[in-house]
């Protein structure tokens, strides 16, 4: 356990180290996307009734998380594999997962200004105030990390130029086609009936009733469908990580 | 011996036989080269030592390990320098040194102080704080070797360290790969570089499409050739170069590249071949040549072929002793 903890501090060390001169871009993109989805989808939408702000203000965090974990991790790490750091990481004596996490924790802190950048758009702009809930944090470690793993895998498995269009696939799908940013009864009953198998809603839904508790309290099946998927895609991922050519 | 390999057979799909049958060991202490053209199946075999690639069949223990069942072991025992460029992206060499060290093991006063011995060693002072993308090819290679050999494990392997490198510091670098062998490291150091290999390692085996064609002392491989001279000559031009080496009566045939014509022969035959180039340069034909003890390059050339399938190896000869 203390060479997996040794080993994701130095190689978080080396992260931050190699991404800082482009950490405020990408800090300041993510912030004028997360507000950018609030204001934006509003004006598409022009009843803002609770529910409606509601869904717009929780599901900006969440395609924060998934863009972080799913889109700007993957091709990342795409480009790593085009520029050698990934033989680098292979050779190195650190345990698979530990690279994961270290990885996983610089996307994921990296996502957290606009998700509460999202919140306070939100709330400023529908004067929206939230019943925050303390789960909204294992809430969005468990968003991260479902995120990640999956975008992982993927960029893991696929070439770079196939990651991009995958990942690109992914956020189009999660934005546009996925109960995130509105209630799955608007989407046709196949497509919503498919979703129920699909991480995205239930992201969506832990996200959404953390921030803002519904009468009936937290509702456990959203978690325990992104553990389902969560502790899958690690499995995966892990296995396509110690894979031996 | 600390690294063994036994009867090594790695077969790709596409049958691909990128090793086959490779036995060698390297002792602590020792400075071991693994030479051979381009696709020889050198950096498979490196690969399969570090537990990033598993062999077809055959037995590789480190230490007594076996990185096929514990690989991270095997990483854990073993620093690798691969061939691809280092990622250095946003960070200097002397933080990619030091933090090298430390995840391999090294505290962080031993990290701080291998840095700065290593960057001082290869004369890269002047580079040490500058962020990677601004730096020369030569200075990221020479900053991905000091990064393997920070803290080396038992066994520390470079995949062409000298690529990009000036004659300088590849001198400097040479000092530091026997500073590891004398300090108890196996080193293996892979190479395509014969010149230089020849001056830096005490075994080496030479790979042709994944199977080793002769193993030993540089002075053990001369071996029958250790009484032969070899003959160099620059001709004036890539003509007259075509000419000499049909002319040339060699022990085995000329070898040109561009101007340059090179054949070995015997000592006791060296005299006539001596006024037969005086009397080309005399002519013009010829201008320069000298007589030196057979090298290892002519063994190599002998054995695995003057030319490769994947392009002509005169090029890389002719290179290697330029740098040399």
């Amino acid at each position: 356990m203390r060479h997996w903890l040794r080993s994701y501090l130095l190689l978080l060390r080396w992260n931050l180290l190699r991404m800082r001169t482009f950490l405020p871009l990408l800090l300041i993109a993510q912030l004028m996307m997360s507000g950018g989805i609030v204001l934006g989808f509003s004006i598409l939408i022009p009843e803002h009734d609770r529910v409606t702000v509601l869904y717009l203000s929780t599901g900006a965090p969440t395609v924060a998380l998934i863009m972080a974990g799913m889109v700007l991790a993957p091709q990342a790490l795409s480009q790593q594999k085009l520029r050698g750091l990934f033989d680098y990481q292979r050779a190195m004596p650190v345990p698979r997962l530990a690279m994961l996490a270290a990885d996983a924790s610089v996307w994921t802190v990296l996502a957290l200004p606009g998700m509460v950048g999202a919140l306070v758009v939100a709330a400023l702009r529908f004067d929206l105030s939230y019943d925050v809930s303390p789960l909204v944090v294992p809430a969005a470690l468990l968003v991260a990390l479902v995120a990640i793993s999956i975008g992982y895998g993927i960029a893991y498995l696929a070439k770079p130029e196939v990651t991009t269009v995958l990942t690109n696939l992914v956020i189009f799908v999660a934005f546009v086609f996925a109960p995130v940013n509105y209630p799955a009864e608007r989407l046709p009953d196949w497509l919503a009936a498919t979703h129920q198998w699909l991480p995205f809603q239930y992201m969506a839904q832990a996200m959404r009733e953390t921030i803002d508790v519904p009468a009936g309290g937290v509702p456990a099946l959203p978690f325990a469908m992104l553990a389902i998927w969560g502790l899958a895609g690690l499995a995966v991922t892990a296995r396509i990580m110690t894979r031996r050519t | 011996m600390l690294l063994t390999i036994d009867d090594l057979c790695k077969v790709y799909r596409g049958r691909v036989r990128a090793n086959d049958g490779i036995s060698l060991s390297v002792a602590a202490g020792e400075v071991f080269g693994l030479l051979g053209h381009n696709g020889a199946g050198k950096t498979t075999l490196l690969n399969q030592v570090i537990g990033l690639s598993r062999p077809t069949s055959g037995a590789i223990r480190i230490d007594g390990c076996d990185p096929v069942a514990d690989p991270d072991t095997a990483r854990r025992m073993c620093s690798l320098q691969p061939q691809a460029q280092a990622p250095l992206d946003g960070i200097t060499p002397r933080q990619a040194i030091r933090l090298m060290a430390r995840i391999r093991g090294a505290g962080r006063r031993r990290a701080r102080a291998r840095a700065d011995e290593l960057l001082a060693a290869l004369d890269l002072e002047p580079w040490a704080d500058t962020v990677g993308q601004k730096l020369s090819g030569g200075v990221r290679r020479l900053t991905a070797f000091c990064m393997a050999a920070a803290e080396p494990g038992r066994l520390v392997m470079f995949d062409e360290p000298t690529n990009d490198v000036d004659p300088v510091r590849r001198r400097l670098l040479w000092q530091q790969v026997r500073a590891l062998g004398e300090a108890g490291c196996a080193v293996v150091l892979v190479t395509h570089n014969v010149v230089e290999a020849e001056r830096a390692v005490q075994r080496l085996v030479i790979l042709d499409q994944g199977t080793v064609v002769a193993q030993g002392s540089p002075a053990e491989l001369r071996g029958e050739h250790a009484d032969r001279l070899r003959m160099e000559l620059v001709a004036a031009d890539a003509h007259a170069a075509a000419r000499l080496a049909g002319e040339a009566e060699g022990v085995e045939p000329a070898v040109v590249a561009g101007r340059r014509v090179s054949f070995p022969i015997e000592a006791s035959t060296a005299s006539p071949t001596l006024a037969w180039v005086q009397r080309h340069r005399t002519a013009g034909l010829v201008d320069e040549f000298s007589v030196t003890p057979v090298s290892l390059e002519d063994v190599y050339i002998t054995l695995v072929g003057p030319t490769e399938r994947g392009g002509p190896i005169e090029s890389e000869v002719e290179s290697a002793s330029l740098a040399a």
